[in-house]
């Protein structure tokens, strides 16, 4: 047992696997169609230039320079980072981007302590809601001013993306895409219970009891092998849910805007808590699912709700007829979890404007081709690209593309992921499990968010 | 003559000086850093903020750190009287004269060769529900109807019981062996004056074996306890530490503490808690076992 310890690294990535969000194994779809792209820069060229505008197409005035890019990505999502960064290299002779796949895990606390020690990369990647987290240690740079040295303009971006990335008025991060909660269904699965509609869509009431009454039908039409709704019994995507139908009533995060008080509005949370612990009790989610994906990728699951990386599984698996649409309005506006990929540009220890002005052009450029980026599932984050073409080309994305503006991000508060992980996991893991009641965890969630916000 | 020994001294430090030069850089400076770090607030990247007893305060009115402190006692409860029935009932099974010696002693010892990951997704697979290897072989000796499922990992006693079974599954092989050579080491001439004198095999057991490994199990008590109580990686993956945080060792309050909220000044002050902890345990231990012997 003495040094057993030492394989801690390694399954601690396997472990924290099972939350990232970029997890899923998107499958290799996407890869045939970005070498068609990169055979022919022309038709890349024309993908960007309605949004490129008046952004400069050489930010280092002829000068060579080499971007270092640390990014966290794997499966389909690394493969499509790669692909737009070999696009981007070849069209833009003079700044070469060298990417650094790192093992999404260890990311963040690689990032910090590099940065911190002034060995960090040029150009990173943030989660949105870690941002502020980064923004308070001191690893992340302005950007305000590299921007307009270039001629990137904000407005070429959905602006519920980009204002969950401003912090005091300030630009911290190029946001390229959003990856929201969202649902899936097994358009087989609902023929036979009747359920599709002939528009390929599911025939439900968009309401509380209508989304109820639905599942209901599902579970008496279909076998009892079937399971209506596949949901992981904790963590992540049950918390979604959670979130997402706390903001359908209003709810405005579990912060105040001072971000130092808890302020859970624990009528509306054990009002959406009540509503998912009753899906769990009447059995429409199968209790203790080992593993909720494979559940609906076997065909074996009506619908499943989970984030946008799934589109790009559920593609490359055979035989799987599915559909995407966003989360139903149950309650009285629409919203749902979600999340962004930003680039960011570390602090460095000479601030060196040339790479700068490279590097943001290079984020803005990964934002302009987003088509390439939503093989995996992922909303681009320019309105533009979700008009063009190429992204209408993909199937399934344009269903819920329009989730981009109802996304419900949370607060900048430094703590957003203690918060989640720490707490809101762990309390309404017990709801779900039916050991507590909502009311009772609502309690004791604003209890302990306002001792970690103390601390 | 004196000269001669201070030289063999000075001798003796040259050829220690290596060892000690990368003893001291690795282990005791180390060692010396983290008792300054508890004295401040330090994150990974910003600067270190002195802040005195701050973390030994909060430390004592911290319910979590008990609640873990508990967890890890609990699993100390659990696995040590567990740990050396079982490693005494193998070691019997193979110290028997029978033509499966071999194959006894291989498999006995043959999961500890395994890599704590590698056990803790094997304990995933075999206590998930549905599909797991214990359900369905309750289901199949229709001992469990078949449509009702156990919750091994979501339970919270039950989950208890499973991060026993695999600790136990996982690391018996090494205690095993131990008792195994202590029990080898009695000579056979007692045996055979007690069966002369009709002595019965449990007679022989309790008054002959058992007393024999007396030495041996004090070691094992002492290393068991030490190394249960520093318990992480098997329930870290198994059940993260839940249901409500109520299977989280110490140790996973330490890791949360100081690589989840970037809080290493507080990690350490914990960290340095577990240490008087665990030295007061092995002095107590010491200090039993040579009263004793002087008593004897």
């Amino acid at each position: 047992m003495q040094k057993k310890y030492g394989v801690l690294a390694s399954a601690l990535t396997l472990t924290l696997m099972l939350s990232a969000c970029s997890g899923g194994n998107s499958g290799n779809s996407g890869n045939d169609g970005n070498k068609g792209n990169e055979g022919s820069p022309s038709a890349s060229a024309s993908a960007s230039s309605p949004a490129a505008g008046g952004v400069t197409d050489d930010p280092t005035g002829g000068e060579k320079v080499t971007l270092s890019f640390w990014t966290l990505f794997s499966g389909g999502d690394g493969d499509n980072m790669q692909a737009m960064i070999d696009q981007f290299n070849k069209t833009h002779p003079n700044i070469q981007v060298k990417n650094t796949k790192l093992e999404w895990g260890e990311y963040y606390t690689k990032l910090i302590t590099a940065v911190g020690n002034g060995n960090g990369p040029d150009v990173g990647i943030s989660h949105t809601s870690r941002l502020p987290d980064l923004i308070d240690q001191g690893v992340v740079s302005e950007l305000d001013e590299v921007a307009s040295a270039t001629g990137v303009d904000w407005n070429t971006f959905n602006q519920n993306l980009l204002n969950a990335t401003v912090v005091d008025g300030v630009h911290y991060a190029v946001p390229i895409d959003t990856h929201p909660f969202i649902m899936y269904y097994n358009k087989k699965l609902l023929k036979d219970a009747g359920l599709l509609g002939d528009d390929g869509k599911p025939v439900m009431e968009q309401s509380a009891d209508g989304f109820v009454n639905f599942l209901a039908q599902l579970k008496e039409k279909l076998p009892s092998s079937v399971t209506p709704f596949a949901l992981s019994n904790s963590n992540d995507d049950p918390y979604r849910l959670w979130w997402a139908l706390y903001s359908q009533l209003g709810g405005n995060d579990v912060v105040a805007d001072d971000l130092k008080t808890a302020a859970l509005d624990a009528d509306k949370g054990a009002k959406a808590a009540q509503y998912i612990q009753d899906l769990f009790t009447k059995g429409y989610i199968k209790k203790n699912d080992p593993d909720f994906y494979k559940n609906f990728q076997s065909g074996t699951a009506a619908i499943m709700m989970t984030g946008v990386w799934a589109t790009g599984t559920w593609e490359s698996t055979k035989g799987l007829d599915f559909g995407a649409m966003p989360i139903p309005k149950i309650y009285d506006q629409e919203a749902t979890w979600g999340d962004s990929h930003t680039i960011i540009l570390p602090v460095t220890k000479k601030e060196d404007e040339t790479k700068r002005k490279a590097a943001i052009v290079f984020a803005n450029y990964l934002a302009d081709n987003g088509a390439i980026w939503a093989k995996a599932g992922h909303i681009p984050s320019k309105p533009s690209v979700i008009e063009s073409a190429e992204f209408k080309a993909l199937p399934n994305r344009s269903d819920y593309a329009s989730v981009a503006g109802t996304v419900k991000f949370s607060k900048p508060s430094t703590k957003n992921w203690q918060l989640r992980d720490n707490v809101s996991f762990k309390f309404l893991n017990e709801v779900w499990a039916a050991k507590m009641t909502p009311a009772d965890a609502m309690a004791k969630m604003q209890a302990a968010y306002q001792k970690l916000l103390d601390e | 003559m004196r000269i001669s020994k201070r030289r063999a001294d000075v001798q003796a430090l040259l050829f220690l000086l290596p060892f000690l030069l990368v003893y001291f850089l690795f282990t005791i400076w180390p060692m010396l850093k983290g008792v300054q770090m508890t004295f401040y607030k330090w994150t990974l990247i910003k600067k270190m903020k002195y802040i005195g007893w701050d973390n030994y305060t909060r430390m004592f009115q911290d319910q979590d750190f008990w609640a873990s402190i508990w967890h890890s006692t609990l699993f100390v409860i659990l696995t040590t009287p567990t740990m050396i029935v079982l490693a005494i009932v193998l070691a019997l099974i193979a110290n028997r004269q029978s033509r499966l010696q071999k194959f006894y002693r291989s498999v006995f010892f043959l999961p500890s060769v395994l890599s704590v990951a590698v056990i803790s997704f094997l304990g995933l697979f075999i206590f998930q529900p549905y599909t797991g290897f214990l359900n369905s072989l309750l289901h199949l000796i229709q001992l469990l109807p078949a449509d009702r499922e156990v919750f091994w990992l979501s339970e919270l006693g039950l989950s208890w019981v499973a991060l026993t079974l695999i600790t136990l599954w996982w690391t018996v092989g090494f205690n095993f062996i131990l008792y195994l050579s202590a029990m080898q080491d009695i000579p056979d001439d007692i045996f055979e004056a007690a069966k002369l004198d009709g002595a019965s095999n449990s007679q022989m057991f309790w008054s002959i074996t058992l007393p024999y490994l007396k030495p041996i199990t004090k070691t094992i008590t002492m290393l068991q306890i030490i190394a249960s109580f520093k318990v992480f990686l098997q329930i870290y993956i198994i059940t993260g530490g839940g249901p409500l945080d109520k299977t989280r060792p110490v140790i996973q309050y330490i890791f949360q503490a100081g690589f989840r909220k970037n809080d290493l000044g507080y990690a350490a002050t914990m960290s340095y808690m577990l240490f008087a902890i665990l030295l007061v345990l092995s002095a107590f231990q010491y200090w039993l076992n040579n009263r004793k012997e002087a008593n004897a």
